[in-house]
């Protein structure tokens, strides 16, 4: 106590403000990050094994529908403008939609710090050693069924997109 | 011979001065007065076109809510006519996708009457409706 009324009163008002500004700093950065909900969906097909649940104590990281794709030296890229969110199921999977193709979900599991939110086409989604891809089509009573895939839109999670980027 | 160029130029320059400046001073005026509707008019000149389109079909195409109350209540895998009688031709297609192996994904876009910055895609395949998603421009 004593120590501390020895130091300067300005010296006291500084290190006071400068603890009020961290804190204010850690409240606003903490404001920013909302917590993502991870999406839950209905899908028809169930099987024993799905990607995320443990066989001998081990990860299962793909499944039944999932193509898998190496990735060497690039990153994960939205296929078009769209919403990338959290997949409540599987091994960090995401889910990946867009205005530009109605009825459809993707599916990409794997993916490591994955970019939450709204993304336009080409934007790099999230990193990954091992994608598992599947595509998803809305079904009549609002369930998603995985359906088999053509390339092209695999095609174009994985590629730079040039100036003339087609749909 | 070159001084006398520049002189030449130098007048007319001078002629136009007080045309520019008055020009200018009534584009100011004009955009003072009504700047709204200006900017409306100059939308409405310029021919909208929608990212994605790849061929214009219907330029007055448009979505009424009645419309699209219509088509909100279309079970999937309709015929495409059935979804064509409510919405009649599109504003535009969009290229066409594969997304299914084997199966070619048609896309077209209307813009909302009441605001033709949102725009209903909807998607069918083997010309039966898929589903409609709103694309925000």
């Amino acid at each position: 106590m004593a120590f501390y009324s020895r130091i300067p009163i300005r010296l006291r008002w500084l290190s006071r403000n400068f603890s009020l500004g961290l804190l204010l700093i850690g409240l606003t950065s903490c404001g920013g990050t909302t917590p993502a909900v991870p999406r839950q969906i209905v899908l028809k097909q169930s099987w024993e094994i799905e990607s995320g649940d443990r066989v001998a104590g081990q990860l299962v990281t793909g499944s039944l529908g999932d193509i898998s794709v190496r990735l060497e030296g690039i990153r994960l890229r939205a296929p078009f403008s769209g919403q990338v969110e959290l997949a409540s199921k599987g091994f960090h999977c995401i889910y990946f939609s867009t205005p530009e193709v109605p009825a459809y979900l993707f599916r990409y599991c794997g993916v490591r710090q994955p970019q939450l939110g709204p993304v336009q086409a080409g934007e790099a989604i999230g990193r990954s050693g091992n994608i598992h891809f599947a595509t998803l089509r809305r079904q009549p009573d609002g369930a998603w069924a995985i359906v088999e895939p053509s390339d092209r839109v695999l095609e174009r999670s994985l590629n730079q997109p040039s100036s003339g980027f087609r749909f | 011979m070159v001084s006398t160029h520049q002189s030449g130029g130098g007048v007319a320059l001078a002629t136009a001065k007080p045309f520019i400046a008055g020009g200018l001073v009534l584009a100011i005026g004009l955009m003072a007065i009504d700047g709204q509707g200006i900017r409306r008019w100059l939308s409405s000149a310029r021919p909208q076109t929608a990212p994605g389109c790849e061929k214009i079909v219907q330029s007055n195409a448009q979505l009424s809510r009645e419309q699209l109350a219509k088509l909100l209540v279309v079970p999937e895998r309709d015929p495409k006519e059935n979804v064509r009688k409510i919405v009649a031709e599109p504003y535009c297609s969009l290229p066409q996708l594969q997304v299914r192996s084997g199966v070619v994904s048609e896309r077209e876009a209307y813009p909302m009457a009441w605001d033709p910055t949102v725009q209903l895609v909807i998607l069918y395949e083997n010309d039966e409706y898929a589903g409609y998603r709103f694309r925000f421009q």
